[in-house]
């Protein structure tokens, strides 16, 4: 009898003291955030900056608790979210889709238990989940190379594309890029899948050398592939006469060439991993402001020039 | 008596070898054919030296790849092994550059650490396959995932890059060439015709053949069937630090997306060459040209626009199916003799 | 000829089959004939063409010229085993079962009965233990084949075959790795197929096994058919005389007097193992010692253990004197003793390569000059195995697994005297051998002898125990027994030691 009666007692005890827990734990503002484990430098920018923002948001408003997850793949970001809720019972959600349709029911699931749901950069497959979207625009970044591209060569000039990985980002910014350089007899001699990827830019770019002999500038679309691309034609020899190459995302070391005068690599046209601040930001802002939030926000493809570089130079991220 | 009919019956059985020999060479010569009618500047001086500096990394490796196929085993890892090597020989010459300067004592210290570590990991991967008798596609594909972790972590997710002031010492060990071949193909020369002396004329390369084909004969043979495994994992280790050192200058950096699935390419040049993937047989001519062969179906898409570029993994899965099936289709014949 | 063109009352019949592989005749116009409810040997020596003929006869070879009768009719028969659905099941020597499935799921293998996808298993199961039943195999349905001992796997193989309604049976070598209780078990099974009406035909070298379950005997000399005769006919000296063409009266060689004061080579003192407990014994130069018993007996235990390739847990080894320790086949090989392994295919030798890397595979060492091998080197050595041991193999170049069982034996020993052995032991010399090269071997064994040479000679078969030994150790369970010396060595004693009558004090 007694030890039934001890065991009941921790019981009941034990629900008492979670439910405490969990009520002065409630005070707080709990915003989960989760995204992919980086693997490439883009994404360990974004968690950097992630882990930056984390850090400011939680000195400015001690009340807000900020709880960052990476996931390596898409089933353990939906786990992830999963324990999000149950676990840390979280208030808002900021969220970069590994994928999109694996992870639509996940995060709907935790729209379902009242939180906030923003998303970064990559949209779900299903419209209508999210209160807040944050991205970089990709067409735009298509539109903002091409349209400096025709700043720099025109009639009769050749270029040469570097894409990324086959995947709908890739296709957005490859077709703006197309649609704004049409018309100004520009000569496209060939597109290929580069995977924003170093070693595949420089040998992508070694073939291109090797097979035409009149290129004027190439687009890499991101700033990995741009650095391949540089060392094969700085090989080739063919790195003078004005050619230069349009790369894309932001890296440190670009613009820091770029605010060092490279006549190579003079531009970058921004798509910021430090956009998941912004959705951190505005996410917080959601609880604190008495302004409206919810709704899109496209962040600009800037074009980065020396005149401008400095704004975008973060020396201490790994990007 | 007998003697006379030993030679004899070399004399006759050579040339049907030979075809069979010459089957991924036959492939080669097809590609380059191809290529040269998409366009002539194929076989332009620099497309040519771009394809085999190209192939000399996966090329040594596949040599590496080829002994540890031939004695039966497996290696996974080769691909994650050149990210991590690639990525802790930047560090390590980076932070030299106070003690010993922008000079050739740091590039030559930090190419001893890539031989020291790639001969080490070669060793775990081995002794984790004999003496803790662990399959070795587990044991690799284990360390596989731990040296790809280890280079995400060296460079926080992004990428290592070599500092800038050691590039100028650095650089010429990939760009600069020698009696007309760039270096790393000097390299890919030099770790070929010692792959294939070791191979096919010593009794090192015997027990590994041996170990293929019946690891019991092996050991009732007198054969140190654990030290000789371990060794071609040690080999493997070696190979790839060495192509590790002449990848490094090229980019300056190591990501973890360095050496994605280069293992899969060593093993497809080494298949394709005409090794057996079970063991018991190995070729290192055929690795040579399998890795060619490999590095020319990519450089003939870049080619063309003929082609999807969505595409392109399906030319070269059907190309590596066909070659492969091209080198069965040889073994049937020859494995129909009389009872 | 015995054959005039299909007997109304043959199931099977072969009529003037002849069979090239390439520009090799391997048999010439051979006839053969199999009756419904007989059991038919076919012997000859390995290379005779024995193989062949059965392959051809289960359709696994097309013969180049010759007609095939099945109930007087003519048929092609069809390839790839398809001729089991005929009634005509050919056995391998290698078992054709899925070690890691049940008994049940082996039977019906290929042919499973299921409705709408599912399988029967039930009915299935009830069928199994029917058969299993009829044919008096005790074992559980359920069971997995791995778990089986080698002749209930041989008598599932009969089983599954019966199951399958089949009409002729034809069996290669089924006994070569039966213990004598198995086969006669297996034996009586054969006897009540026969009895059912099912024409069994059987190859084997084990020509008493012969005698005493065969109806009639085919014999088969160099692919040409020499005589069929009812068993009853035929004395063993007989169908050996007929198999080999030439007087066998000198099967066994002289025994030279063994030396009883040559000094000795190996002195093993209580040695034990985890399967040998305390076995003690002393070989001297020139002398071929026996080791006799069951399967099982820990014969083999107490020479791998010798040689570095099991674990010893006590006991002292001497060699030449000096206590020894070999921790590896390596260091064995360098003192100077050889062991040969009864398992041919799957220890012995590489069979997927040619004979050349197989012959110096085990002294490789000794052809490596400058960090390189010597290739001359080791053609040389090829050469003189080759001669030494009568190796007789159609291309110099052929894979080893494509050699007859006779040659394979024959270059292992040639293997081994690459290293100049003190030691030989050889396991099971003779075992899937013809009784030509047999004798062959039993002169080799005796020449090593006289050469100064020490020789262990491990053997279930007690004639060639009794033939070549000068001195014999029986083993029984991990023990030995007793031993044997000159006129005592008689198949009396070995058995009483071997099944445990008699004990040495």
């Amino acid at each position: 009898m007694t030890v039934k009666a001890t065991v009941a007692a921790l019981a009941v005890g034990g629900v008492l003291a979670m439910a405490g827990t969990a009520f002065a734990q409630d005070e707080k503002i709990k915003i989960g955030v989760s995204y992919p484990t980086p693997t490439h430098a883009w994404a360990a920018g974004m968690n950097w900056h992630a882990e930056k923002a984390e850090e400011r948001i939680e000195a400015l408003y001690p009340d807000v608790d900020m709880i960052l997850v990476n996931s390596p793949d898409p089933a353990s970001q939906a786990s992830a979210l999963e324990d999000l809720v149950s676990v840390n019972q979280i208030d808002a959600l900021v969220i970069l889709p590994f994928e999109s349709d694996p992870l639509t029911d996940p995060v709907l699931n935790v729209k379902k238990s009242g939180a906030l749901i923003t998303v970064v950069d990559r949209g779900l497959s299903q419209p209508g989940i999210e209160d807040i979207y944050v991205a970089g625009n990709n067409p735009e970044l298509g539109r903002i190379s091409a349209q400096y591209m025709k700043t720099r060569i025109g009639e009769g000039d050749n270029i040469v594309i570097l894409r990324g990985i086959p995947t709908l980002i890739d296709n957005e910014r490859f077709d703006a890029f197309m649609e704004e350089i049409e018309g100004s007899g520009i000569n496209v001699l060939d597109h290929k899948h580069a995977n924003w990827n170093r070693d595949d830019g420089f040998e992508v770019m070694q073939d291109f050398l090797s097979r035409f002999d009149d290129i004027d500038a190439v687009w890499a679309q991101d700033d990995d592939i741009a650095i391949g691309v540089v060392a094969a034609l700085e090989q080739a020899g063919r790195d003078g006469d004005g050619m230069f190459v349009v790369g894309g995302a932001g890296m440190k070391e670009t613009i820091k060439g770029i605010m060092d005068g490279n006549e190579l690599v003079p531009v970058d046209v921004l798509y910021p991993p430090a956009m998941i601040a912004t959705a951190m930001d505005v996410t917080v802002a959601a609880f604190k402001s008495n302004g409206p939030v919810a709704g899109r926000y496209i962040l600009g493809a800037t074009l980065i020039t020396p005149e401008n570089a400095e704004d975008f130079y973060f020396p201490d991220s790994p990007f | 008596m007998a003697h006379s009919d030993l030679t004899k019956e070399q004399g006759r059985t050579l040339p049907k070898l030979d075809l069979k020999t010459m089957g991924p060479a036959i492939a080669l010569i097809l590609l380059c054919i191809i290529g040269y009618s998409l366009n002539p500047a194929f076989l332009g001086e620099g497309n040519i030296t771009n394809l085999l500096t190209r192939s000399a990394f996966i090329g040594i490796i596949a040599v590496g790849a080829t002994f540890v196929i031939t004695a039966g085993g497996i290696d996974l890892s080769v691909g994650s092994m050149a990210a991590v090597l690639s990525g802790v020989m930047i560090m390590v010459m980076n932070s030299l550059i106070d003690v010993l300067g922008t000079g050739v004592a740091t590039v030559m210290t930090g190419c001893i650490c890539s031989l020291i570590l790639g001969i080490g990991a070669g060793m775990v991967n081995g002794l984790l396959t004999t003496k803790a008798k662990i399959e070795a596609f587990i044991v690799t594909l284990g360390t596989m995932g731990i040296f790809r972790s280890l280079v995400t972590y060296f460079a926080d997710g992004g990428t290592l890059s070599l500092d800038f002031s050691l590039r100028d010492t650095y650089r010429p060990v990939y760009y600069e060439s020698f009696g007309g071949l760039p270096i790393p193909v000097w390299v890919f020369l030099g770790v070929s015709v010692a792959g294939w002396i070791l191979l096919n004329r010593t009794a090192f390369g015997r027990y590994c053949t041996a170990i293929g084909s019946n690891e019991h004969v092996a050991q009732y043979s007198a054969i140190r069937v654990e030290r000789i495994k371990t060794a071609t994992y040690v080999i493997q280790g070696f190979c790839v630090s060495l192509a590790t050192i002449i990848y490094v200058p090229r980019l300056g950096s190591a990501s973890a997306s360095t050496g994605v699935l280069w293992e899969l390419e060593a093993i497809a040049a080494v298949i394709i060459g005409g090794t057996v993937l079970k063991g018991g047989y190995g070729r290192i001519g055929g690795t040579i040209l399998g890795a060619l062969i490999l590095t020319t179906i990519g450089n003939i898409l870049n080619f063309t626009d003929v082609i999807s570029n969505y595409l392109n993994g399906t030319m070269q899965g059907l190309i590596i199916i066909v070659a492969v099936w091209l080198q069965r289709a040889g073994w049937r014949g020859r494995g129909k003799t009389a009872d | 000829m015995p054959f005039d063109g299909g007997s109304p009352v043959a199931v099977l019949a072969a009529d003037r089959i002849s069979k090239s592989f390439g520009s090799v005749p391997v048999l010439f116009s051979v006839g053969f004939d199999i009756l419904p409810g007989e059991v038919h040997a076919l012997i000859g020596e390995n290379g005779a063409g024995k193989s062949t003929l059965m392959k051809i006869l289960g359709g696994f070879h097309q013969p180049t010229s010759g007609r095939i009768f099945m109930d007087g009719k003519e048929v092609v028969l069809p390839p790839n085993g398809q001729a089991e659905d005929l009634g005509i099941v050919l056995l391998h020597q290698e078992f054709n079962l899925a070690e890691q499935m049940t008994v049940e799921e082996n039977m019906f293998l290929g042919r499973e009965k299921s409705s709408n996808g599912f399988l029967r298993r039930k009915e299935m199961r009830e069928e199994v233990r029917g058969h299993l039943a009829e044919v008096g195999l005790n074992v559980s349905p359920t069971a997995r084949v791995s778990d089986l001992s080698v002749a209930q796997k041989q008598m599932l193989e009969i089983t599954r075959a019966v199951s399958r309604q089949a009409r002729v049976l034809i069996m290669d070598e089924p006994t070569a790795v039966l213990t004598t209780a198995e086969t006669e078990l297996f034996f009586r099974q054969v006897r009540r197929l026969r009895d059912n009406g099912v024409a069994v035909v059987f190859v084997s070298h084990k020509l008493g096994e012969v005698k005493e379950i065969a109806d009639r005997i085919t014999v088969l000399r160099d692919g040409q058919w020499i005589a069929t005769r009812p068993a009853r006919d035929l004395t063993l000296d007989a169908m050996a005389q007929l198999m080999v063409g030439r007087e066998l009266s000198d099967l066994y060689p002289p025994i030279a007097e063994a030396d009883v004061d040559a000094p000795k080579i190996l002195e093993v003192r209580n040695l034990t193992t985890p399967r040998v407990r305390d076995v003690s014994f002393d070989l001297r130069r020139g002398e071929v010692l026996g080791f006799s018993g069951l399967v099982g007996s820990g014969r083999t235990d107490v020479f791998e253990a010798i040689c570095g390739l099991q674990q010893v847990e006590g006991g002292q080894i001497r060699f030449d004197g000096q206590p020894v320790n070999f921790r590896s086949v390596a260091k064995a090989r360098d003192a100077g003793i050889a062991y040969l392994t009864k398992d041919r295919k799957g220890k012995g030798l590489l069979l997927e390569q040619g004979m050349l890397p197989n012959v110096t595979l085990l002294a490789l060492p000794r052809f490596v000059r400058n960090f390189m091998l010597d290739r001359k080197a080791e053609e040389e050595a090829l050469k003189r195995g080759i001669r030494r041991f009568d190796i007789r193999a159609r291309d110099p170049n052929v894979r080893v697994g494509d050699m007859s069982g006779g040659n394979q034996q024959k270059l292992l020993l040639a293997k081994i005297m690459e290293i100049n052995p003190k030691v030989v032991i050889v396991d099971e010399p003779t075992r899937g051998i013809d009784v030509g090269t047999k004798q062959q071997i039993y002169h080799f064994i005796a020449a090593l002898a006289a050469e100064g040479m020490s020789v262990v000679v491990i053997s279930s078969e007690m004639p060639e125990i009794i033939g070549i030994c000068h001195r014999v150790f029986v083993m029984r369970e991990g023990r030995i027994a007793g031993s044997l010396t000159g006129d005592d060595i008689n198949e009396n004693e070995i058995v009483r030691y071997a099944a445990g009558l008699k004990e040495a004090v």
